[in-house]
């Protein structure tokens, strides 16, 4: 069970969409999500992502804990979705681009930990 | 060879600088042509010095990587011996040809255990300097002199911790001597400090010189990327040299006033910026980069002939991302694999890190941008109706490729 540190309780809604261990898995949600998806996550992320950087930083990085581990996926995954938020109008593709799922990630199914 | 009037030299100021590219259209044909690709392979790519890895690949004594080179019809050992020395053999056992390692895909890692490789043929067992080691009931061959049955060796040298290989059973040159002075321009670059690698790929159903071509000039930049750098709408291109077959230029960014940063990206890159590890390091650059030191430089290019555009930042460009390079390797006269690959010092911290993953993805985002030509170009060169193509000066590095394409495949 993927569970928040609790003063970040606020992000729950978003854990079981945009928090996974690798980079192929968050790309696969981000391929599929819907403008408000985009949306409702840029919104509740950007006003704490200070908090929460400053959060994850009291952690060695590849050495966070079991209870921070989600929140750091979820970071990760809003690090790689805002493009889509600030550049292209929430859609999940970048326009008039190549096929996202045939560019093949080399550390792609490497978990962060 | 025609006089070159003032108006042409200011239209073209760089290429009328090196009178013998010309100004005038290159030929399609060696975009498209199958029988020309069939001879690419002989006086080409089994007769340049092609790239393979990078040193930091192969961390350890006993580390090897499988490269698979379709176009030459082989993939190499790429190896770490007992003393530290790299060394490159045909992946092919010496008994009955069977592929020594195993491989999954065009690159394969692993380490051997006790610094021998063994067959899963007939357990033949070569050492990390190719030397073949144990042969089962080696008494049962007519006088096996194990001498004569090393591995099939590649010529293997290395350059500021890029490891090149050469197919040739013996190269008219050696690796320095064939960089024609792109060494000088480019080492001592901090290239070993940037640990940290995401490398992506795909295969283009396009020529290989179509992918490369597009990712060897800034005149796209503005036009393609309009959505994902829409910072670099002005840019300035300069410092073009030829070195031979290979080719460089830098790029520049001069600031656009009112031009701010998206929030995530000014925070995340801010972090970098802000970061002692991560932080601009003009002074970092060798000296011929960025020789007045300006701030808006963004990176140089140098175009390695035939198939690897690397690109040296400072920092200042993406923030954080020190260097990265794409290379192009052909499967078919209409296919290719391309590999992008981008470099980071190490994260120090998790914000690191998650700052490193936004500025990755927003330079994947960007090569989504530049392939999604490539594919369409080339089937629509195939259509013959362009026999020609018109270069504009800032093209000057294709046409320095075209040029020397032309004088390997007449050697």
């Amino acid at each position: 069970m993927k569970s928040l540190p609790e003063k970040f309780s606020s992000l729950g809604p978003f854990v079981d969409c945009w928090s996974h261990a690798t980079e192929l898995q968050r790309s696969q949600q981000r391929w599929t999500a819907g403008v408000k998806e985009f949306q409702s996550f840029y919104q509740a992320m950007l006003p704490i992502l200070d908090e929460v950087l400053d959060y994850l930083d009291q952690y060695e990085v590849g050495a966070i804990p079991d209870e921070a581990r989600a929140l750091y996926h979820l970071a990760l995954a809003f690090a790689e979705a805002a493009p889509h938020n600030e550049l292209y109008e929430c859609a999940n593709e970048v326009p008039n681009s190549f096929a996202a799922s045939r560019f093949i990630a080399a550390h792609g199914q490497i978990e962060d930990k | 060879m025609a006089v070159i009037s003032d108006d042409l030299k200011k239209a073209m100021p760089f290429t009328t600088r090196y009178p013998e590219l010309g100004t005038g259209p290159i030929d399609v044909a060696p975009l498209i042509d199958p029988d020309l690709f069939e001879i690419e392979r002989e006086k080409i790519f089994k007769k340049t010095w092609l790239y393979v890895a990078r040193t930091e690949e192969l961390p350890k004594p006993g580390d090897y990587k499988i490269r698979k080179i379709e176009v030459a019809s082989t993939s190499l050992i790429i190896v770490r011996d007992k003393d530290g020395k790299v060394n490159a053999f045909h992946n092919l056992c010496t008994h009955r040809g069977n592929k020594l390692i195993q491989e999954e895909g065009s690159q394969t890692f692993g380490s051997t255990g006790n610094h021998l490789m063994t067959c899963r043929f007939h357990a033949w067992s070569f050492s990390t300097d190719g030397k073949l080691h144990g042969v089962p009931r080696q008494e049962n061959f007519d006088n096996l002199d194990k001498n004569c049955l090393a591995l099939k060796s590649v010529h293997c040298e290395e350059w500021q911790g890029f490891i090149f290989i050469n197919l040739d059973k013996s190269p008219k040159q050696t690796l320095i001597e064939y960089l024609d002075g792109m060494d000088e321009q480019f080492s001592g670059y901090p290239y070993h400090e940037s640990t940290e690698r995401y490398q992506y790929s795909t295969v283009l159903n396009c020529n290989w010189k179509v992918a490369m071509y597009a990712f060897s000039e800034g005149y796209h930049v503005p036009t393609i990327h309009a959505a994902t750098l829409p910072s670099l709408a002005k840019i300035e291109q300069i410092e073009f040299q030829c070195f031979g077959p290979h080719s460089t230029s830098a790029l520049y960014v001069p600031p656009v006033a009112g031009m701010e940063p998206t929030p995530v990206t000014g925070n995340l890159g801010g972090r970098l910026v802000g970061s002692e590890q991560h932080k601009p390091q003009l002074d970092l650059l060798p000296e011929k980069m960025n020789p007045d030191r300006r701030s808006d430089f963004q990176f140089e290019f140098p175009v390695f002939f035939p198939n690897l555009v690397l690109h040296l930042g400072a920092g200042n460009g993406y923030p954080g991302m020190t260097y990265f390079h794409h290379q192009f390797w052909p499967i078919s006269v209409g296919q290719t694999l391309w590999e992008g690959t981008n470099y980071f010092k190490a994260p120090q911290t998790p914000s690191e890190r998650i700052a490193i993953a936004h500025i990755n993805a927003l330079h994947r985002n960007a090569w989504l941008e530049d392939t999604s030509t490539m594919e369409d170009t080339y089937a629509a060169l195939c259509s013959g109706a362009l026999e020609e193509m018109v270069l504009m000066d800032e093209e000057i590095m294709i046409r320095n490729t075209h040029k020397h394409w032309h004088d390997y495949m007449k050697a």
